[in-house]
C-alpha cells in the first residue's frame, strides 16, 4: 500500500564466485547496483567497455538475423500478440543454451553475411542490367566498339541525337564542307532519341570530320567494349546468371535457417544479459582477490538473498538502513485494487521524499470518475469482457500491460455501474430497436435518473464529487504533514482551506438564490449559514496571516498572504473543472443515440435490420473508441491537475534493479521478487 | 409573413453553426497533429499508439459540436415532433445557445492541436513522459468542455421557458 522500504546492500565476495554471484543477482533482479566510486590502492574498477560492446554487437546481429528471416519466411502473428509478453526461461534452459550460444551466434552472423551477399549481388545485377540495356542499340555492330580505323581510314563509332538516315548525315556534312566527299556512313540502329552510327573517312580528313560530327552532337558510347557488342552482351549475361545463382543459393541457405528463430532469439537475449553483466562488472570495485557490490534492495527480499549468497558463495553481505538524505530509489507495492493505477502515477511522477504513495486513494476516484465519463453499461460490459479475456489468455503478459488492462477492467465495472444508474445501454438502442422493429416501446428505466433529461442534477452531483475529490487531496496533504510532524503546516495549509472553502460552500447553500440556480430542492437554515460564513472568514484570515510565513518582512508577508487567499479562485476553477464529468457522460449517450437513430431511419423489415446492424456496429465501435480515449485522458487530468495539485509533487527515482532486460524471454527464478 | 415561422430556421442555423465551426476546428486540429504524428512514425513506428492518442485529442470539439447540433435538432422537433412550437424568440434563443460551442469549438481545437503537436515532439524525444504530454493539450480542452456545458444547459432548458 505504499512505497516499499529499501535497504542498502553491500556484498563482499571472492573473485572466483564473481560470475556465479552476478548471474544470481541478475536472475533475481532485486538489487539496484550503484556504481562504486572507491578507487584506492586496493580497490579499482575494471574496464569492460570492449566486451560489453562485443555482446551488444551480437545482440544487434541476432536481431538483424531475425529481421532477415521474417523477410524470407514471415511468421504469422496472432491478432492480440501485443498482449502475449515474453515467454519464461528457467535457469536450467538458460545454462543449456549457454553451451550452444557460440554456435548460434555464428549462425546468426552467417545469416547476416548471406543477406549482405544477396544485397551486393542484387546491386551487381542491377548494374549489369543497365549495361546490357546500353548495349542493345549496338547489337548489330559486328566489330569492336573501340574500333578507330585502319591504316588509311579513321572510324567514328558513336551516337547522334535524334532519328537520322545515311542521307541526312551525308547531307549535313556536305553542307558544312563540300569537299569532304569520301565518307562512309552506316546506321547501326535508329530510334527517335538517338542514332547509332559508324562513319569511315580517309585518315587525312579525320580532324575535320571529327569537328563537324562534334558540332552535330556526336558522342562516343559511354562504355565501349573491346569485343563485339554481341560477345560483350554474352559475357555480361553470364555474369548476371552467376550473380543470380549466388543469390538463389544464399536465399536458400537463409530459408533453411527459418526454424532457428528460437535460437536467434535466445542468442539476442543471452548476449543482452551478458552485456548487462559486463556493464555492471565495470561499475564494481575490485581488489586482487575480492570484489564489492553495493546497491539497494527491497527490505523483504533482502534477508533471503543475503542468506543464499552467504551459503552458496561464502559472501559477506551487509544490510543497512538508507540515510534520510540519500537518493533512495522508489518501488511501489499495492494491492490488486490499487496496483492497476500505478502506471498512471508513474507517468506523472513517483513519490518524492516524505511523500506517501497515493495509489490506493487515487484508485477509488479513478474508477469512479472514469465510469461516470463513459457511463454506458453495454460499453462497460464490452470493456470488462475484453480485458478479462486478454488477462486470462495471456498469462505471460508484461506487468505494465497487465496493470493497464486491469485498470480498464475496473474502469469497465464502474462504467457498467454508472450505465445502469443512468439507464444507458448502447445509448437508447433498446428503445430504438423495439420501436423500429417490434412497434412497441421498451425502455429500461434508469436506476437513478436520466442525465439528458436532468442535466443540472448531474452537474451538481459532479461538483459534489469534485469537492469530495479535492478535499480528499487536501486530506492527503494533512496526512503527509502530520506524518512528517509538520503540525503547523498541516493547520495552515489544510485546516484553514477546509474552513474557507467548506464554509464558503455551506454559506452559499444557505442563500436561496444560489440553491435555486443549482436546482437544489433545499436551503440550509440561516443559522448554519452564519456559522459557515464565520468559519470561512476564520479560514480566510488564517490564510492571509500564514500563507506568507516564509518571509520575514511583514509587508511582504501580508502581500504573500493576500496572494495566498487569491488561490481561492483556483478552487473555483478546480470545482468547475469537474463539469467535464457531465459533458463527457452526456456526449457518450447522445452520440450513441445519434447512431441508433441513424440506423433506425430506414425503418423495419430485413433491409432495415441489415442497415441498422451495419450502422450500429460501426457507430458504436467509433463511439467506444472516442469516448474511451476521452474518459482516459480526462480522468488522468482530474487526477494530475486537480487532485495531485493539492498535495503531490513527486520527483522520486524509479527502482531499476540489475536484471535481464531481454526482448524475447523472461528469466525465471524461484526466489524472484515479484511486484504483483 | 408570420415572424414565428423564422423560429425553426434560426434554431437550425445555430445547430448548423455548432456542427460546422466545431467540426472545422477539429478537422484542422486533427490534421495538423496528424502531420506531426506521421513525422514521428517515420522515425519510430513503435510510437504509433502514443502519437495517435495525441493526434485525436483536438478531435473532441467536433463531437461536442455534433452533440449540441443534435440536441438542438431534437429539441426543436426537426427529428420527429412538432416544429411549430418554436417561436421566433425561442429560435433566437437556440441560435445564441449554440454559439459558445461553435466558436470556442473552432478556436480551442486549433490551439489544442498546436499543444498536441508540441506534445508529439515531446513523446518523440521522451516516450516515457507520455502521461504529461497528454495533459498539456487536455488543458486547452477544458474551455471547450465549459463551452459545451453552457450550450448544453441552455439548449436543454430553452424548451421549458414560457415564450
Amino acid at each position: 500500500m505504499a512505497v516499499v522500504a529499501m535497504q542498502r546492500i553491500s556484498i563482499l565476495a571472492l573473485k572466483q564466485h564473481r560470475k556465479g554471484i552476478l548471474e544470481k543477482l541478475q536472475r533475481c533482479g532485486v538489487v539496484e547496483i550503484t556504481a562504486s566510486n572507491c578507487e584506492d590502492s586496493v580497490f579499482s574498477r575494471m574496464d569492460t567497455n570492449e566486451s560489453q560492446r562485443l555482446f551488444e554487437k551480437n545482440v544487434d546481429i541476432a536481431g538483424r538475423a531475425l529481421d532477415i528471416l521474417d523477410r524470407y519466411a514471415p511468421e504469422k502473428k496472432p491478432l492480440l500478440s501485443m498482449f502475449s509478453g515474453r515467454s519464461p526461461l528457467t535457469a536450467k534452459q538458460y545454462y543449456q543454451f549457454a553451451q550452444r550460444a557460440e554456435e548460434c551466434t555464428r549462425a546468426a552472423n552467417r545469416v547476416v553475411a548471406l543477406q549482405k551477399n544477396v544485397d551486393e549481388n542484387q546491386a551487381e545485377i542491377a548494374r549489369l542490367d543497365s549495361q546490357l540495356e546500353a548495349l542493345r542499340p549496338w547489337m548489330k555492330l559486328d566489330i569492336s566498339m573501340r574500333f578507330s580505323g585502319t591504316r588509311a581510314t579513321a572510324a567514328f563509332v558513336g551516337q547522334l541525337p535524334g532519328q537520322q538516315t545515311e542521307e541526312m548525315i551525308l547531307q549535313a556534312v556536305a553542307q558544312q564542307e563540300p569537299e569532304l566527299n569520301k565518307l562512309g556512313v552506316e546506321i547501326v540502329s535508329a530510334s527517335p532519341e538517338q542514332t547509332c552510327v559508324v562513319i569511315l573517312c580517309p585518315l587525312c580528313d579525320k580532324a575535320r570530320v571529327d569537328e563537324i560530327l562534334r558540332a552535330m552532337g556526336f558522342a562516343k558510347p559511354s562504355a565501349p567494349s573491346r569485343e563485339t557488342p554481341k560477345q560483350r552482351a554474352q559475357e555480361l549475361q553470364r555474369k548476371r546468371d552467376a550473380a543470380q545463382q549466388e543469390i538463389d543459393a544464399a536465399q536458400e541457405e537463409i530459408s533453411s535457417n527459418a526454424n532457428r528463430r528460437e535460437d536467434f532469439r535466445l542468442t539476442a537475449d543471452y548476449n543482452a544479459m551478458r552485456a548487462e553483466r559486463y556493464q555492471v562488472l565495470g561499475e564494481l570495485a575490485q581488489s586482487k582477490h575480492t570484489f564489492l557490490v553495493t546497491g539497494y534492495i527491497p527490505q523483504k527480499a533482502a534477508s533471503s538473498l543475503a542468506q543464499c549468497l552467504a551459503e552458496k558463495y561464502e559472501a559477506y553481505v551487509e544490510l543497512q538502513q538508507p540515510d534520510e538524505k540519500e537518493d533512495t530509489p522508489v518501488l511501489l507495492k499495492n494491492n490488486a485494487f490499487a496496483a492497476p493505477v500505478e502506471p498512471v502515477l508513474e507517468s506523472y511522477s513517483l513519490p518524492g521524499k516524505g511523500e506517501v504513495d497515493p495509489c490506493s486513494v487515487m484508485a477509488i476516484f479513478y474508477y469512479v470518475l472514469f465510469g461516470m465519463m463513459l457511463s454506458d453499461a453495454a460499453y462497460g460490459l464490452i470493456m470488462v469482457l475484453f480485458c478479462a479475456f486478454a488477462l486470462h489468455k495471456y498469462q505471460n503478459m508484461e506487468s505494465g500491460m497487465r496493470k493497464t488492462l486491469q485498470m480498464f477492467l475496473y474502469g469497465g465495472i464502474s462504467t457498467i455501474f454508472w450505465g445502469v444508474m443512468f439507464g444507458s445501454y448502447f445509448g437508447d438502442a433498446i428503445t430504438v430497436v423495439s420501436q423500429t422493429f417490434f412497434q412497441t416501446e421498451i425502455t429500461i428505466p434508469p436506476l437513478w435518473f436520466t442525465p439528458s433529461e436532468e442535466p443540472m442534477r448531474l452537474l451538481v452531483f459532479s461538483f459534489l464529487l469534485g469537492i469530495v475529490h479535492l478535499f480528499t487531496g487536501l486530506g492527503m496533504l494533512f496526512y503527509q504533514d502530520v506524518k512528517q510532524k509538520k503540525y503547523k503546516d498541516a493547520i495552515y495549509d489544510v485546516i484553514f482551506w477546509y474552513l474557507l472553502v467548506g464554509g464558503g460552500i455551506l454559506y452559499l447553500l444557505s442563500v436561496e438564490m444560489a440553491t435555486s440556480m443549482l436546482g437544489l430542492g433545499f436551503v440550509l437554515p440561516a443559522g448554519v449559514g452564519t456559522v459557515a460564513g464565520l468559519c470561512a472568514i476564520v479560514g480566510a484570515v488564517g490564510i492571509v496571516a500564514t500563507a506568507g510565513r516564509e518571509s520575514r518582512n511583514p509587508l511582504k508577508r501580508l502581500l504573500k498572504g493576500l496572494y495566498g487567499l487569491y488561490n481561492v479562485s483556483g478552487y473555483l476553477s478546480d470545482i468547475l473543472s469537474y463539469s467535464r464529468l457531465l459533458a463527457l457522460g452526456l456526449a457518450t449517450g447522445v452520440i450513441a443515440s445519434v447512431f441508433n437513430q441513424m440506423g433506425g431511419m430506414v425503418g423495419g423489415g430485413v433491409l432495415g435490420a441489415v442497415v441498422f446492424i451495419l450502422v450500429f456496429v460501426i457507430g458504436h465501435t467509433l463511439n467506444i473508441g472516442i469516448n474511451l480515449l476521452g474518459a482516459y485522458v480526462h480522468t488522468n487530468r482530474l487526477q494530475y491537475v486537480e487532485f495531485f495539485g493539492k498535495f503531490y509533487s513527486g520527483g522520486g527515482r524509479k527502482f531499476a534493479p540489475f536484471g535481464a532486460k531481454t526482448k524475447y524471454y523472461k528469466m525465471q527464478e524461484d526466489e524472484r521478487y515479484e511486484n504483483k | 409573413m408570420d415572424i414565428n415561422s423564422l423560429g425553426v430556421p434560426l434554431a437550425l442555423l445555430g445547430a448548423a453553426l455548432a456542427a460546422l465551426l466545431a467540426g472545422i476546428g477539429s478537422a484542422i486540429g486533427v490534421g495538423i497533429a496528424g502531420e506531426a504524428a506521421a513525422g514521428v512514425v517515420t522515425e519510430d513506428p513503435s510510437k504509433f499508439g502514443k502519437v495517435l492518442v495525441l493526434q485525436l485529442l483536438p478531435g473532441t470539439q467536433g463531437i461536442y459540436g455534433l452533440l449540441i447540433a443534435f440536441l438542438t435538432l431534437a429539441n426543436i422537433g426537426v427529428l420527429g415532433g412538432d416544429p411549430s412550437q418554436v417561436t421566433f424568440a425561442k429560435g433566437l434563443l437556440y441560435f445564441f445557445a449554440c454559439l459558445p460551442m461553435a466558436f470556442v469549438g473552432l478556436w480551442s481545437a486549433k490551439h489544442q492541436a498546436r499543444a498536441s503537436v508540441a506534445s508529439i515532439g515531446l513523446v518523440a524525444k521522451k516516450p516515457e513522459q507520455f502521461g504529461k504530454s497528454m495533459i498539456l493539450p487536455a488543458m486547452v480542452e477544458t474551455y471547450a468542455v465549459l463551452a459545451l456545458l453552457v450550450s448544453l444547459l441552455a439548449v436543454a432548458n430553452i424548451g421549458k421557458l414560457p415564450l
